[in-house]
């Protein structure tokens, strides 16, 4: 059973959470600060990780870039605060899924499943070796070089490039990237994408700000430009 | 008659005062100048046709005098008409033949008396002065007429003259009073202008300030008054907002919590088992309330509009919903419009849970996009929006008869008001019409450019 670290400092919220997401299969560790939970996931690393924002002590962004640092466990945050700033603050310290208190649990499981298959190796049909620029892309060893210095990707980022290089060339509507990589029907959140596709840039452009693979396609989307 | 506004009253009464006025004035200088005028005539002629009489008189003394060259030798230049009276006979020079018409009887009456008298007639449509003096009482009188005719031309020039400055006066006064009065008003025109603006949606319009103290008062109140209620407006509106945010933690709990329950709900006798699901239904329909009110509390912010293919997002969201593919009914120019995605993914979202609802389920996804609109249309086959209910319908809460009627009540009640909202904000227009051939027909009409 996967491991699921739950970071929730309301009592009520953090104790049904963890019944209701045991009862999805998963085993559950829950703690009430960050402090707690990058100890306890320091120790017995977690498969996925949920992440309040508002935590006594050290909060849940520099939780989550803390948790980065360790590794590229996926990370979804379970927040009350819906404001654009605070999402993509939060997806650009690292975390994979931003999801608004009250969250459904069907819909909270959903995206953990879809997390959880993005793991690396998983597109059939991807090429077995891309290079772009400088950059060589293997999808099946889940390895991305730039030049000869390897790249850190989490496994959303990763997901995201593959399925840009799987239609490379052709452009993808942040929809179509949204259903391919995260995996289910979240409208119009284009926040997810763009904050990755960013993260992306910043990780494999040699000058972010102008990219010469990852490109923007006004009004369409995003396209991958070998 | 309609009632004049206040500057075209005050705009009159200047121009009336100013009219009266100068009418009086005028009116007085004219009189003065003329009696002064003719006063003064009167004088000269009187101290000639004395002057006259003298060598009349002194004419006359001599033996058999020839009248006509008496008269002829006076020196009375063009205007004055030498005249004499003698023994019940006229004569006069030749060339003032008929004159002695003029000659009223009251005065030739006085002179036979042995008084001197002038008086003013009318010759020949002019004016004259007739000046009568005694000689031997009542056997000779002199008299002098004399035509004023020059001194009623000058009288008409200044009646011109004062006639004209009158009129200047007049249209003086009244620009004098349109002018005061829009100065005066001036403020008022602004603060109404204003509160038009601030009514139509500009909240952050304003009065200018003025330099004149008593019409700042003015400026200065109206602006304070519109900050209070703006303030208190806002305050309003992050009380609502606050109130849904606080509710999240909760129903997190709750939702969780009751997910439990109904997973096991065949360990769950039959009656408890029930109360699960009513628990279950209403916690998601709370959610959902607090979601729409946290998001009709934040959606009088600006649509964030970007180039969106809103044919791809319409097709997504009807494909997502199970629904076939077909309902979309593309037509017009293109795809792309500049809107805010996520909005407009709600109101088409809204419109199809209002269908279903309420209409049993949409028939049809009109679509039509070219260089200035975007529109769209959701139809279905129920029983439509009586014409009293179609604004009623995009109220906050607004339950139709025929949903009443059912207690169908699974929506939140905003699903329709935050579709206003939502166009409000591309500011474009939303309506609910008769569908051709049985139903309803939500329209949505944007612009399809931001600018």
């Amino acid at each position: 059973m996967p491991r699921l670290l739950v970071v929730e400092d309301d009592d009520r919220i953090r104790l049904s959470l963890r019944m209701a997401l045991e009862d999805e299969g998963y085993t559950v560790r829950d703690v009430s600060t960050a402090e707690e939970g990058l100890a306890e996931h320091a120790a017995t690393p977690a498969d996925l990780v949920l992440v309040d924002l508002m935590l006594p002590g050290m909060d849940g962004f520099d939780c989550i870039r803390s948790l980065r640092k360790l590794g590229d466990v996926p990370i979804v945050v379970v927040s009350a605060r819906d404001d654009t700033h605070d999402v993509v603050a939060a997806l650009e310290a690292g975390a994979d899924d931003y999801v608004v208190k009250p969250v459904a649990v069907k819909e909270l499981s959903a995206r953990l499943r879809a997390l959880r298959r993005r793991a690396r190796g998983d597109s059939a049909d991807a090429p077995k070796t891309l290079r772009f620029g400088e950059i060589e892309l293997r999808p099946e060893a889940g390895e991305v070089a730039l030049g000869d210095d390897p790249v850190h990707l989490t496994r959303t980022e990763f997901r995201l490039l593959c399925e840009l290089a799987d239609q490379q060339g052709r452009v993808l509507s942040r929809q179509q990237l949204l259903d391919r990589v995260w995996g289910y029907e979240v409208f119009g959140d284009d926040r997810l994408v763009d904050v990755h596709v960013g993260r992306l840039r910043r990780k494999i452009e040699r000058d972010p700000a102008n990219p010469k693979h990852l490109l923007t396609v006004r009004g369409l989307g995003y396209k991958l430009q070998v | 008659m309609r009632r004049l506004g206040l500057r075209a009253r005050v705009t009159a009464v200047f121009t009336l005062g100013a009219f009266g006025l100068s009418l009086a004035l005028s009116g007085v200088a004219y009189q003065l100048t003329r009696q002064n005028l003719l006063a003064e005539r009167e004088r000269n002629l009187v101290r000639s046709a004395y002057f006259d009489a003298v060598l009349v008189r002194d004419g006359l003394r001599t033996d058999n005098p020839v009248i006509a060259d008496v008269l002829r030798n006076l020196d009375t230049g063009e205007t004055r008409r030498p005249v004499l009276r003698r023994d019940g006979q006229w004569f006069s020079r030749t060339a003032d033949v008929g004159i002695t018409d003029a000659i009223p009887t009251g005065l030739q009456q006085l002179v036979s008396e042995g008084t001197p008298g002038v008086q003013l007639v009318s010759l020949r449509g002019e004016p004259a002065f007739v000046v009568g003096v005694p000689l031997d009482e009542e056997r000779t009188g002199y008299y002098e007429v004399t035509e004023l005719a020059e001194l009623r031309r000058t009288l008409n020039v200044l009646a011109t003259v004062l006639g004209v400055a009158a009129l200047g006066t007049t249209l003086a006064g009244a620009a004098l009073g349109s002018y005061a009065s829009r100065r005066a008003l001036g403020p008022l025109a602004s603060v109404a202008g204003a509160a038009d603006e601030i009514a139509s949606g500009d909240i952050g319009a304003r009065v200018t300030r003025d330099t004149d103290p008593d019409l700042d008062r003015l400026a200065v109140a109206f602006n304070h008054m519109v900050d209070e209620v703006q303030a208190r407006s806002e305050a309003d509106r992050r009380f609502a907002a606050d109130v849904s945010h606080e509710l999240r933690s909760p129903l997190q709990t709750l939702s969780a919590a009751t997910s439990v329950l109904v997973r096991r709900k065949d360990e769950l006798s039959g009656r408890t088992s029930a109360a699960v699901d009513l628990l279950a239904e209403e916690v998601t329909r709370f959610e959902q309330l607090v979601a729409d009110l946290l998001e009709l509390a934040r959606s009088d912010r600006p649509a964030d509009r970007r180039p969106t293919d809103v044919v791809d997002l319409a097709r997504s969201v009807v494909v997502h919903r199970g629904m076939d593919d077909a309902v979309v009914d593309v037509t017009g120019t293109g795809d792309t419009a500049d809107v805010d995605p996520r909005r407009f993914e709600q109101v088409l979202t809204n419109l199809l849970d209002n269908a279903d609802r309420h209409g049993g389920g949409a028939v049809r996804v009109g679509l039509c996009v070219d260089e200035a609109t975007v529109r769209l249309e959701v139809d279905d086959e129920g029983p439509g929006v009586p014409p009293d209910e179609r604004e009623l319908v995009f109220d906050r809460f607004a339950r139709g008869r025929a949903a009443s009627a059912r207690g169908g009540t699974d929506g939140t009640g905003l699903g329709l008001a935050l579709v206003s909202q939502h166009v409000a904000a591309h500011r474009g227009r939303v309506q609910v019409a008769d569908r051709p051939g049985g139903g309803a027909r939500f329209v949505v009409e944007l612009p399809a450019r931001s600018s």
